[in-house]
């Protein structure tokens, strides 16, 4: 293959790109381009791994969802799957749909089911030592938008459910700052850092059997987020939602959660916690 | 090169995009082209090697719960609306969890103690049985709850918790004759075992 | 998904600046689809979007899940609790429901007698049958107290998780072979 002309044709599709530059949304795939250009002709033997993507368009309903499969040259691809994804439907298939955002791990745009556990597109890195094709699907159980795009409605209007906001009467005593010691502030480690990406919450059989009544872990945890906060004053009021057979009492320790966090937080501890607390009193 | 490159980009995103811009969004029962599958052959020229058309129809990518499935999404209220708690009942909520780990752990004393002591105390036998009854009892609910969702399948879901709470009175009877009549759970298992 | 209360909804959502910028091949295409007018918004009433969005939600189809999620130590072993757990449960209501009904319908069901069946059995399928209660039983057992370890709130980094998961299965295979050869 003669990749003279090939590299010029990219080149010039970086310099089209760069003329609006969009910061932090480069993708790789121009990255590479770039870099790659002054090679010599057959220099690298394209390296491809096939991309196989879960794909439905609501504008044809009764089609039903199909696989569809995607090669790409891993020399001139980034190393992560978001890369891979942009890289598609920038260049090869501008269909494809999926959400993305910040592609380091802070928005949780871009949570997916690949290799058969979820993770964040942008997290992931494709492993290319392999020749085995990347299956890539939307969270598992979720109601499809289009594509890669799961509607997380429900999710969020159960996160809503649980009030995640400081709920306080009593003024400080200086009138200041509500403060924490040390000790209570370590309370909120683990807790605070979730980014509500839904990846626990879909990887949770008993939340795919029963989104619509069982909160699942990504909601339990920010409840108990709440619950173990030293400042917040309702306390009773929270755990009095949560005394039903549905809204937390579903979670059998799977542990499917903490596995698949992406930001290695231990949402079946927090669930734990809640129980124990639920029972024994904090 | 690159003015046949684009042109040929052109027309193989034309037929992507043009479809998806001209069609009415109030026709929600629609015959339009699938655009999906888009034939990318000047595309080669970007490095991407081939792209495969549509493959692979397997059963994996359409749900494959076809035993009680959820159905259609339906969302109650608005996208704004939080969702619905349900009234507070430490009964089946912290109470229950509490009662279920008691049982649990009863059961490992009542389980070990008769075969390692070797005799059997008729009164811990039928303690055992009842433990086990109520336990089984605990795990099948749980089921009934977790696979037979009481919002889509209503008649099914009481109908489930009645047949089972019928099956756990009758075989609570069996357990009284077993344990009046018979020798009891822990030398009947020794017996059969040891035959 | 609906422009908020204008309610003015868009035929399509149009490609977000950034592919136009990223490919000004496809930006320039776009240009010319959308002067060609073939692209039309309609005026649309709040109650009307929220019923084409009623509507548009039951087509939606429910993502894969058990059949392409990864096969883990985690959720295979939780099902295997519940399987074992439903194995021996639906034994122990089938003999006491059984024993129950015995009399109504003539069957001698007393251990005396399943006793006797018993020991008439060539060694092999008693083995075959000691087996195959002692397996789900000590599995249940032992995954039973990992799982009162867990609601005392220990153990439950993932590898704790998995240090105990590979712990009762090793318990399991000991433990059901004894059961087996007593």
């Amino acid at each position: 293959m003669n990749t003279a002309p090939l590299s010029r044709s990219l080149l010039r599709v970086t310099t089209l790109t760069s003329l609006k530059p969009t910061a932090g949304l480069r993708t790789f795939a121009s990255v590479a381009a770039s870099q790659t250009a002054p090679a010599e002709p057959g220099s690298k033997k394209p390296n491809t791994k096939q991309f196989q993507i879960y794909r439905w368009n609501p504008d044809t309903p009764e089609k039903k969802p199909y696989m569809q499969t995607y090669e790409l040259d891993m020399n001139q691809t980034g190393p992560m799957v978001l890369d891979a994804l942009i890289r598609i439907k920038n260049e090869v298939d501008p269909t494809l749909t999926f959400r993305r955002s910040c592609r380091e791990g802070i928005c949780g745009s871009c949570a997916m089911n690949i290799q058969g556990s979820n993770t964040l597109a942008c997290l992931c890195r494709i492993n290319v030592s392999d020749s085995a094709p990347v299956k890539i699907y939307p969270l598992p159980h979720t109601y499809v938008v289009k594509d890669l795009v799961p509607d997380l409605t429900q999710f969020y209007k159960q996160y809503k459910s649980i009030k995640p906001y400081l709920q306080r009467k009593t003024a400080s005593p200086d009138g200041r700052e509500y403060r924490q010691s040390v000790e209570e502030r370590k309370k909120l480690d683990g807790l605070y850092e979730c980014i509500l990406c839904a990846c626990c919450s879909t990887s949770c059989p008993s939340y795919w059997w029963n989104s619509s009544d069982y909160l699942g872990p990504a909601v339990l945890l920010q409840s108990y987020r709440w619950l173990a906060d030293s400042r917040d004053e309702a306390k009773g009021a929270r755990k009095s939602a949560l005394e039903n057979e549905m809204s937390l009492y579903r979670c059998h320790t799977i542990m499917n959660c903490t596995r698949t966090c992406p930001k290695g937080l231990n949402p079946g501890q927090a669930i734990a916690n809640i129980k124990k607390e639920m029972a024994f009193g904090s | 090169m690159a003015s046949l490159f684009r042109s040929s980009l052109r027309t193989s995103t034309a037929t992507a995009i043009v479809p998806r811009l001209s069609r009415p969004v109030t026709t929600t029962t629609t015959t339009s082209v699938a655009a999906a599958a888009v034939k990318c052959t000047g595309m080669k020229n970007l490095g991407i090697l081939r792209q495969a058309g549509m493959a692979k129809k397997g059963f994996h990518v359409s749900a494959s719960r076809r035993i009680l499935p959820a159905g259609p999404q339906i969302i109650q209220g608005t996208v704004n609306d939080a969702a619905e708690v349900p009234d507070p009942n430490a009964t089946h909520g912290s109470y229950h969890w509490s009662f279920e780990r008691l049982i649990s752990v009863a059961l490992i004393p009542l389980t070990v103690a008769p075969f390692a002591a070797g005799s059997v105390n008729p009164v811990t036998d039928a303690i055992l049985g009842a433990t086990i009854v109520i336990h089984s009892h605990i795990g099948f609910e749980s089921m009934v709850i977790d696979y037979i969702p009481h919002r889509r399948y209503p008649t099914l879901r009481k109908g489930a918790m009645w047949a089972l709470k019928g099956a756990t009175v009758l075989v609570l009877v069996g357990l009284y004759e077993f344990e009046t009549n018979d020798v009891g759970i822990t030398e009947a298992i020794k017996r059969v075992w040891r035959a | 998904m609906f422009p908020r209360s204008s309610a003015r909804l868009t035929a399509y959502a149009l490609p977000k600046p950034f592919f136009i910028a990223r490919n000004s091949l496809v930006a320039s295409q776009f240009r010319r689809t959308t002067t060609s007018a073939s692209a039309f918004t309609q005026i649309v009433s709040p109650d009307d979007a929220h019923s084409i969005l009623v509507a548009r939600r039951k087509q939606r189809p429910i993502s894969p899940h058990l059949s392409i999620y990864q096969p883990q130590l985690t959720w295979y072993g939780s099902a295997a609790n519940r399987i074992t757990g439903s194995v021996l449960s639906v034994g122990a209501y089938g003999f006491f429901a059984a024993y129950a009904v015995a009399p109504a319908f003539g069957w001698h069901f007393d251990s005396a007698t399943i006793a006797a069946a018993f020991s008439g059995l060539p060694v092999a399928a008693k083995f075959g049958i000691k087996f195959a209660v002692a397996l789900p039983f000590s599995y249940h057992s032992w995954n039973g107290i990992r799982h009162l370890l867990w609601d005392t709130g220990k153990a439950l980094d993932i590898r704790d998780v998995y240090r105990t998961g590979y712990a009762v299965l090793g318990l399991t295979a000991i433990s059901t072979i004894c059961l087996a050869m007593v």
